[in-house]
C-alpha cells in the first residue's frame, strides 16, 4: 500500500520525488543535501532499529549508511526525526550497474534482512533503487525499510527481490550480459512472467532458478482459493533458510565471459608506443592546472585514466557503454580497494532517461552527475563519424556537463578515423582541425592545446564561457 | 496480524515461499547431513524457541 503524498507534497516542496511510497518518511532536499524525515507511524520501529543494536551493526559492518539526528531542521506535521544520513556523492541506478555491481547490491539486500532477523527486525522491501555505492562499495540507504519482525511471517519482500535482483541477474547470465537494460523498460523489477518467457529451458534445471521464477510465476499466476482465514504459519528457521537459499545462489552467479570489441582496447589496438604514456603525461599535466573534485570520465574504457587518481580525494566516474569495460574496472577497483572510482553503463548516444511517475521519480543519468572537468579522449571520432553527431551537438552537450573538459581531437587521417570511414562513404567535410576550433570557440576558451607526438591527436585543456 | 504493507507481496507469496523454503531446505540436508534435516522437520511447531544463533 502506498502512501498518500499529498499532504506532504503541499507541507514540502523540496522531498524527492520517488519518496512517496512509503509512509513511514520521505525523503527532502535542504540547503542542497539531503535530509530523511521519521514520520509519526514509524516512530516505534525507529527506536527499535537504534536501541536494539541493530543500526550499529549494520553501521559497522557497512550494510545501512550512517546517520546523525539533526534538530536544526523544525519538525512539521507528523514528522517525530529529521536524519541526516552520509551524502551519496553521485547516485546510480541498477541499469547502469554491471553484473558484479548488480550482484553485490543483491548480498548487500540479503545480508541487510539476515542482519535485521538477529535483532528481531526484517526488511520490509527489496528494491535496486534502495542501494548505492558509497566508497566502491553497495550500502543500503533507506534506513526507514526495516520493520518488526511479527513471528511466523514470510518474507513480504520475496516477490520484489526476486523481479528486481534474480530476474535481473539470471537473464544476464543465461541470455545476454546486456540485458540488465530491461531495468530501464520495467524500473520496478523485471516481472517473473517477463524473464520466463525469456530464460532458455537450461535454467529451468537450477534448482534455484526453476523456485525463484518459474514456480513462483507459475503459482503466483493462478487465482488463490485462501479466504484468509486460513492460520498459515512460516517459521523464523524457514525464512533464514530461504535468506540463506538466496544468498548462496547469488554468489554462485557469474558472468559467461564473451568478448566485447572494446576488450584488451589498450593491449590490443594501441596506435603505437608511448602514445598512451605521452597522453597520460599531458592529461596529468593539464589535470594539475585545474581545481577540481569531480571527474567525469566519458568513453573511460577500462579506467586507464580513471586510475590516474585512485585512492586521491577526487571524487571520479568513469562511464562507458562497453559492459565488459565496466565489469572490469569494477572488479579493478574492489580488488584493489580503490574507493573513489564509480564505473558506470552509459551508451553516450542513449544515456538513462528520466523515468517513472511523471517521468520525475529517477532522473535522467546527466542531471545526477555534477563534475568540475570532463575527459573527453579518443571520443569525438566515435561521436562524430561512427554516429553522424555534427560537432556543434557534441560539443554543446559535453558544454553542459562541466565548467572544464579536456579534449582530444582525432583527425580524419588517423588510422582509427579511416578505420571508421573504411566501408562508408565520407559525408563529414565539416569534421576537421580548422571547424572543430571554429565550433569550441563559440562555448569555450582554450587554455592549453598540444599535440601527440606521431600521431594525429590534439589534445585541448577548454574552460568554459560565461 | 494486519500490520501495514505498502508494497504487495503477492497473494500467494506465503505459498511460494513455503515451496522454497522447503526446497531449499532440503538441499541444506543433502549438502549438511542428517542432523541438521533433523533439527529442520522436529524444531519447525517451535519458531519461538529457534535461536539464528544454532542454525
Amino acid at each position: 500500500m502506498e502512501s498518500n503524498p499529498s499532504n506532504i507534497g503541499h507541507r514540502n516542496p523540496d522531498i524527492v520525488s520517488s519518496s512517496y511510497k512509503d509512509n513511514s518518511g520521505y525523503v527532502f532536499l535542504y540547503e542542497g543535501e539531503y535530509y530523511r524525515a521519521v514520520s509519526q507511524a514509524y516512530e516505534k520501529e525507529y527506536a527499535q532499529l537504534m536501541q536494539s543494536g541493530l543500526y550499529d551493526s549494520l553501521v559497522h559492518k557497512k550494510l545501512l549508511i550512517a546517520h546523525q539526528e539533526t534538530e536544526t531542521i523544525p519538525l512539521e506535521n507528523d514528522v517525530v526525526r529529521i536524519l541526516y544520513p552520509t551524502q551519496i556523492p553521485v547516485i546510480s541506478y541498477a541499469y547502469e550497474w554491471s553484473f558484479s555491481m548488480l550482484k553485490e547490491a543483491a548480498l548487500c539486500t540479503l545480508n541487510n534482512a539476515l542482519e535485521g532477523m538477529k535483532f528481531g527486525m526484517m526488511l520490509k522491501d527489496a528494491n535496486t533503487f534502495n542501494i548505492q555505492f558509497l566508497n566502491g562499495a553497495p550500502i543500503l540507504i533507506d534506513t526507514l525499510s526495516f520493520e518488526t519482525y511479527q513471528d511466523n511471517e514470510s518474507w513480504i519482500a520475496y516477490r520484489q527481490f526476486c523481479e528486481h535482483f534474480i530476474a535481473p541477474l539470471v537473464l544476464m547470465k543465461y541470455c545476454n550480459a546486456s540485458l540488465n537494460k530491461l531495468m530501464l523498460a520495467y524500473p520496478n523489477g523485471i516481472p517473473l512472467e517477463v524473464c520466463k518467457s525469456m530464460l532458455p529451458l537450461k535454467a529451468r534445471f537450477n534448482m534455484h532458478v526453476y523456485l525463484h521464477i518459474f514456480l513462483q510465476n507459475r503459482i503466483a499466476s493462478k487465482p488463490t482459493h485462501n479466504n484468509g482465514n486460513t492460520k498459515q504459519y512460516f517459521s523464523k528457521q524457514k525464512l533464514f533458510t530461504l535468506l540463506e537459499g538466496l544468498k548462496s545462489f547469488v554468489s554462485s552467479l557469474e558472468l559467461k565471459k564473451a568478448k566485447t570489441i572494446w576488450d584488451n582496447y589498450y593491449n590490443e589496438t594501441i596506435l603505437s608506443q608511448g602514445y598512451l604514456q605521452d597522453k597520460k603525461t599531458i592529461v596529468n599535466s593539464y589535470l594539475e592546472l585545474i581545481p577540481f573534485q569531480t571527474l567525469l570520465d566519458l568513453g573511460a574504457n577500462d579506467g586507464e585514466f580513471s586510475l590516474l587518481y585512485k585512492n586521491t580525494s577526487k571524487q571520479i566516474i568513469a562511464l562507458d557503454e562497453d559492459r565488459n569495460c565496466i565489469e572490469k574496472l569494477y572488479r579493478q577497483c574492489k580488488q584493489e580497494s580503490v574507493q573513489n572510482i564509480l564505473p558506470l553503463i552509459c551508451n553516450l548516444t542513449n544515456p538513462s532517461p528520466d523515468l517513472g511517475w511523471n517521468n520525475d521519480e529517477r532522473p535522467a543519468l546527466f542531471k545526477r552527475i555534477n563534475a568540475d572537468v570532463t575527459l573527453s579522449l579518443a571520443l569525438i571520432h566515435h561521436l562524430a563519424i561512427a554516429n553522424n553527431l555534427p560537432l556543434e551537438k557534441i560539443i554543446s552537450f559535453l558544454h553542459s556537463l562541466s565548467p572544464y573538459l579536456i579534449i582530444e581531437f582525432v583527425e580524419k587521417e588517423d588510422p582509427k578515423v579511416q578505420q571508421l570511414l573504411a566501408n562508408r562513404k565520407d559525408i563529414f567535410d565539416s569534421y576537421n582541425l580548422q571547424h572543430f576550433k571554429t565550433v569550441i570557440a563559440d562555448f569555450y576558451d582554450i587554455q592549453k592545446e598540444t599535440k601527440i607526438t606521431n600521431t594525429y591527436r590534439i589534445l585541448f585543456l577548454l574552460k568554459r564561457k560565461g | 496480524m494486519t500490520h501495514l504493507l505498502y508494497i504487495d507481496p503477492g497473494s500467494s507469496s506465503m505459498v511460494i515461499q513455503m515451496i522454497v523454503a522447503g526446497a531449499l531446505g532440503a538441499l541444506f540436508f543433502i549438502k549438511n547431513g542428517w542432523y541438521k534435516i533433523k533439527s529442520f522437520f522436529t524444531g519447525k511447531k517451535e519458531s519461538d524457541n529457534d535461536e539464528m544463533t544454532t542454525l
